[in-house]
């Protein structure tokens, strides 16, 4: 079983590297059962649905967490991603197929036993040829998931039910499914109430909590499960998340003890760090984001130069930004893949702030008067306008004219996935799994999936190609560091920070975990809250 | 009566025609999609998926061909499918409709509550320092920014004070309804002691009120019997466009409270490109206001039967 | 015809606004863009920064006094275009009535049955954020009421005499409308223009708070209050001059329009909701 982790009312929290360390309290005390547990939806507006399996946004695994499982589940202690609903698994020698032992006490809100069909039902569903679920992205590893999505097949040639505690997976290439089957969106669903219809209205999970009630827009009220397969667990009776959008009125809220967590902004962040009982509660962790200038070099010449982009990393002063705009609340990002991750070197050095190298560089490239481009952002506070703003000027000593295009970030995806840009900057998830993550680089990558840069390095292709065949995760780790120092080398974007995420949490409430690939999910069956609670 | 009652309501039809194309059009040239907006967190959609969506969404057939069922779906009262919930967006509304409608209905009752005594007061007095404070007043409350006003009743309220909660719609209960009420009643307050006044400075000096003076009716009997009733039509008039714009207005006091209205429903769905549930807000909030309108001019018969329509 | 006390300080207050406006390069201490100086982030009102800077290092002072070009071109631009629109609407419809009339009615209806901020969210949504956006979303979302008095004013002036002499004189429609009509009913759309001014101005600061204002390069009144509502409590001067000029700006309009509306129409004082 994993290993739990307190966290102490009253320590500053670590900052985790990887393996994402939050405190460790002293084992005196020992977890209340009972009370409420009040989380936040910082992400914008209502959740989107309860069926999981319709929508990746990381505002619904929230509440996702709550309500369902999957497969795996992230182990943060460790950094890696750990059985959920498997007892135990046995991989082939050529790591090509998985057998798992499912728990056998698993239970869905309705009663039912967890089954083998269960996640046959659930990924099958997901491959539906007829219907768009975004975790069709994750289940196509699967050896014949894309028979199933073509509409060729009904059933996933390499999901074999061996009887109902156990199921064979096949993929189609070779990859740690736990990267996989950890994402909500591959949540295991019961099949009896999914066709009823009205599965967003009762949604019905394996999760420790199940659904009471939902106001959406505002909350959705949730109730121990007393089943759940974990011995004595959840500890709370109640878990409400509270939807709230806006962080100035989520300080006045958590200020007032109307909620038990916050994620924080950077003017928060600050603000909560310098205040004596604030401080106290307080988690960081290094998330899995990599903020950026994207150069689209498809769009104008200069960016096609490796001087350029190198000199637009020498020419910002991002160590300053991420200091005074950022106030912190971030990590300068030396290259494509963050700290956190398991491959990420540590010798290497993010591009020093240089302005005059900046100039050396654009002169010899040919232009020594700099140049123009159009940067397209949302209004992100941390990833967008702000930040842009404050690049402006730097830019401008050393040539180059900037000329901000602000766009919804609703519409900064479509206008990435069409190329319809010069440069944009945005935030993009590089973890937890390092190769997939670098594949956004390769040639072969579709500008449509991930190639928003237009990049194309044979050298690097091969470095990639190869770290996808090795079979030893050593020498794989070398070859992913190997292409992510020739991204660093050739900058096809400005490499701005990582994010460090910040969560508020009560005096009160205990047992969060530092969750590098999103701060906001918490598994709540490890929550509890003490008598100061002011909920009953 | 009910003359006025059919005409109103066949007065609607047109303009709902019209709402139900002008909309049609204008969200269906919107940049960015539901697909598209899925990945607005760095997490990148797969391209196969946002395909296989756009179709089950129909949003891959011709624009006539949508238009014309969107619109024949309409009319019998089928405002179609969410994208997000993928549920019938009637059943979103009707969700959202009581939490907005209380609202709405608690920030008249806070203008007219505040509004009508204050413009009533100051036109007893007009010139004087009573009658420019008042209306000064009334007016600030009319120039702030509605989100800057909540925010402050917020830190003020809840947080200095500790009187009441500061967002959200907790149980449904009065204490999470009074800040935000107050956020949105401010401008039609504003408005109401500025017509409130007027109305009774016109009906002061009116002849019949001169008449009754010179009659020897006492002040206070004046006021109450001639000025009321005659200013009540003026008044019920503004409270009812006020009402009936109100619910519109209150998307930015919805959004700021994490309050479960129509309002903040079409916000989201804006910005996640929801648009049969961004159409759905905004034909209701249409049908609204024409209501509440049709109910004024009734309102208007019953109060001063000397008013007609031919 | 007596000034009252609303007239001179909305009129003060306004005229203050404008002069800053018009004189804002000669008055500002900084660029409000280019200066940004992340050394000076959030420092509090100095001899050097009278009203403190921002969380970019800028100076507060020199953004307000640029913002209140931004705003009011805002306010100004957008009004002068709903009420052309509106007067030109409701002029025809009035003078011409039939179909035209018919026709005009029915987009003011739909124009007041939708709210304006809605329409105007749609609207900033479709053509994303911006200044000419803005202009657009505003400039042609609100000219409802000046195109029903436009109308109802030239229905009630059409049968005159003067209206008749001018026809028999042989004037042309557009003459009549524009010379004989127009300047009749000019007071009350004045009235309606100032007053729409101010709400035009607090409709820019709530669509910056929803994420769809104006933004870069120059900063507006409502973006600087929307960007600065989470430092309220720890640097509450980034936000109080923006929401001081803004509330005074708009108080001042709202003023001189009442007082506006007392003198060219003492009779009818409620029409506007």
């Amino acid at each position: 079983m994993k290993k739990l982790m307190w966290l102490a009312a009253a320590a500053v929290a670590v900052v985790g590297f990887g393996t994402a360390e939050a405190q460790q309290t002293p084992q005196t005390q020992t977890p209340r059962k009972g009370g409420t547990v009040r989380m936040t939806a910082p992400y914008g507006g209502s959740l989107t649905s309860l069926d999981i399996h319709t929508s990746p946004r990381a505002q619904d695994d929230i509440a996702g967490k709550i309500l369902h499982r999957t497969l795996y589940n992230w182990d943060s202690a460790k950094g890696q991603p750990a059985l959920e609903l498997a007892k135990e698994v046995a991989v082939s020698g050529d790591g090509m197929v998985y057998t798992y032992k499912l728990l056998d006490n698993a239970y869905f809100h309705n009663g039912r036993r967890m089954t083998a069909d269960d996640i046959i039902w659930s990924y099958t569903r997901i491959m539906d040829s007829t219907k768009g679920f975004p975790g069709a992205r994750y289940v196509r590893f699967i050896k014949g998931a894309v028979d199933v999505e073509k509409g060729a097949a009904k059933e996933i040639s390499g999901l074999r039910k061996i009887d109902d505690f156990t199921v064979e997976m096949t993929l189609a290439e070779r990859v740690n499914p736990g990267f996989l089957f950890f994402v909500g969106v591959t949540a295991i669903l019961p099949k009896e109430e999914v066709e009823k219809g009205n599965f967003n209205s009762n949604p019905v999970g394996l999760g420790p909590f199940k659904f009471v009630e939902h106001v959406p827009g505002s909350r959705l009220v949730t109730e121990r499960w007393e089943k759940f397969y974990k011995p004595g667990k959840p500890y709370a009776d109640k878990v409400i998340v509270l939807i709230m959008g806006e962080a100035a009125a989520r300080d006045v809220a958590f200020r007032n003890k109307e909620i038990d967590t916050s994620i924080l902004g950077p003017v928060q962040y600050v603000a909560y760090m310098a205040d004596p009982v604030l401080s106290k509660g307080i988690l960081e962790v290094a998330e899995m984001f990599t903020r950026s200038m994207v150069m689209n070099q498809a769009s104008i010449k200069p960016f096609q130069d490796k001087r350029v982009r190198q000199a637009i990393n020498h020419a910002i002063d991002a160590e300053l930004i991420v200091k005074r705009l950022a106030k912190d609340k971030a990590y300068r990002a030396v290259s494509w893949l963050p700290s956190s991750s398991p491959v990420f070197d540590k010798t290497m050095k993010p591009y020093a702030f240089d302005p005059e190298k900046a100039k050396k560089l654009l002169a010899e490239a040919g232009y020594p008067n700099g140049f123009e481009f159009e940067w397209t952002t949302s209004p992100n506070e941390s990833w967008g306008l702000p930040i842009v703003e404050a690049v402006l000027p730097m830019l401008n000593r050393v040539g180059i004219k900037a000329k901000a295009k602000l766009i919804e970030t609703t519409v900064l995806t479509e206008t990435a996935m069409k190329g319809t840009f010069e440069a944009y900057i945005g935030s993009n998830v590089t973890g937890p799994d390092s190769l997939s993550t670098l594949k956004c680089f390769h040639s072969k990558t579709p500008r449509t999936a991930c190639n928003y840069t237009a990049f194309n390095n044979a050298e690097y292709d091969k470095t990639l190609d190869e770290a996808g065949q090795a079979s030893d995760p050593e020498k794989q780790a070398e070859l992913l560091r190997k292409a992510n120092a020739i991204l660093y080398d050739e900058a096809p974007v400005w490499f701005f920070n990582y994010n460090k995420a910040v969560m508020a949490y009560q005096p009160w409430l205990h047992g969060l975990q530092a969750n590098p690939t999103e701060l906001a999910h918490q598994y709540p069956e490890d929550l509890w809250v003490d008598e100061r609670s002011p909920v009953k | 009566m009910l003359l006025v009652l059919v005409r109103r309501v066949g007065n609607m039809v047109p303009t709902l025609a019209a709402v139900i194309a002008l909309i049609f059009v204008l969200f269906s040239v919107i940049p960015g999609s539901f697909m598209s907006g899925l990945g607005d967190d760095g997490r990148t959609m797969d391209p196969a998926v946002m395909e296989r969506m756009r179709k089950e969404m129909g949003l891959d057939q011709p624009l006539l061909e949508r238009f014309v069922k969107y619109a024949g779906a309409t009319v019998v009262g089928d405002l179609g499918t969410s994208f997000r919930t993928r549920e019938p967006v009637t059943k979103l509304i009707a969700g959202r409709l009581w939490p907005s409608l209380k609202l709405t209905m608690a920030a008249m009752l806070v203008a007219m509550a505040v509004g009508i005594p204050l413009g009533f007061v100051a036109a007893l007095r007009p010139g004087s320092l009573i009658d420019t404070a008042s209306m000064v007043g009334a007016v600030s409350g009319l120039s702030l920014p509605k989100f800057w006003l909540g925010l402050l009743l917020m830190y003020f309220f809840a947080l200095q004070l500790k009187w009441l909660p500061s967002f959200g719609y907790g149980d449904g209960g009065l204490t999470h309804l009074i800040l935000p009420a107050i956020a949105l009643g401010v401008s039609p307050l504003a408005l109401l002691a500025r017509t409130t006044r007027a109305a009774v400075l016109d009906v002061l000096n009116a002849d019949f009120v001169r008449t009754a003076r010179s009659k020897g009716m006492s002040e206070r009997r004046v006021v109450t019997w001639h000025v009321m009733r005659n200013a009540l039509v003026l008044v019920v008039t503004t409270v009812g466009l006020q009402f009936g714009s109100l619910m519109g207005q209150a998307v930015v006091v919805e959004k700021l409270f994490s309050w479960p209205g129509l309002g903040s429903l079409l916000v989201d769905s804006v910005f996640q490109r929801d648009i049969p549930a961004v159409q759905g807000c905004i034909l209701v909030f249409v049908l609204f206001f024409l209501i509440i309108n049709t109910l004024v001019d009734l309102a208007y018969v019953a109060i001063d039967p000397r008013i007609r329509y031919g | 015809m007596r000034l009252g006390a609303n007239t001179w300080i909305g009129g003060g207050l306004f005229a203050v606004a404008l002069a800053v406006a018009v004189t804002a390069p000669w008055i500002a201490l900084t660029d409000p863009v280019m200066d940004a100086n992340l050394l000076n982030a959030e420092l509090p009102p100095s001899m050097e920064f009278p009203f403190g800077t921002d969380a970019q290092g800028r100076d507060i002072y020199s953004r307000v006094v640029y913002g209140a070009q931004i705003s009011l071109t805002v306010g100004v631009v957008s009004q002068i275009a709903n009420s052309i629109i509106g007067v030109t609407l409701g002029l025809t419809a009035g003078y011409w009535g039939g179909w035209w009339d018919d026709f005009v009615n029915g987009l003011t209806n739909v124009m007041l049955a939708i709210p304006s901020l809605i329409f105007a969210l749609a609207i900033m949504a479709i053509l994303g954020p911006g200044l000419v956006s803005l202009l657009i979303a505003l400039g042609l979302t609100n000219w409802s009421y000046s195109c029903r008095i436009a109308r109802a004013q030239a229905l009630s002036l059409k049968s005159q005499g003067y209206v008749q002499a001018a026809r028999i004189l042989g004037y042309g429609p557009f003459r009549i409308m524009f010379t004989q009509l127009l300047p009749n009913m000019l007071g009350p759309i004045i009235v309606i223009a100032t007053l729409g001014m101010g709400g035009t101005i607090l409709a820019e600061a709530a669509l910056s708070f929803l994420g769809l204002g104006i933004r870069p390069p120059f900063p507006s009144w409502g973006s600087m209050l929307s960007d600065a509502r989470e430092t309220i409590a720890i640097a509450p001067w980034v936000s109080i001059f923006p929401g001081l000029a803004i509330f005074l700006t708009v108080l001042g309009l709202n003023l001189l329009g009442d007082g506006l509306r007392d003198i060219f129409d003492p009779q009818a004082t409620t029409r506007r909701a």
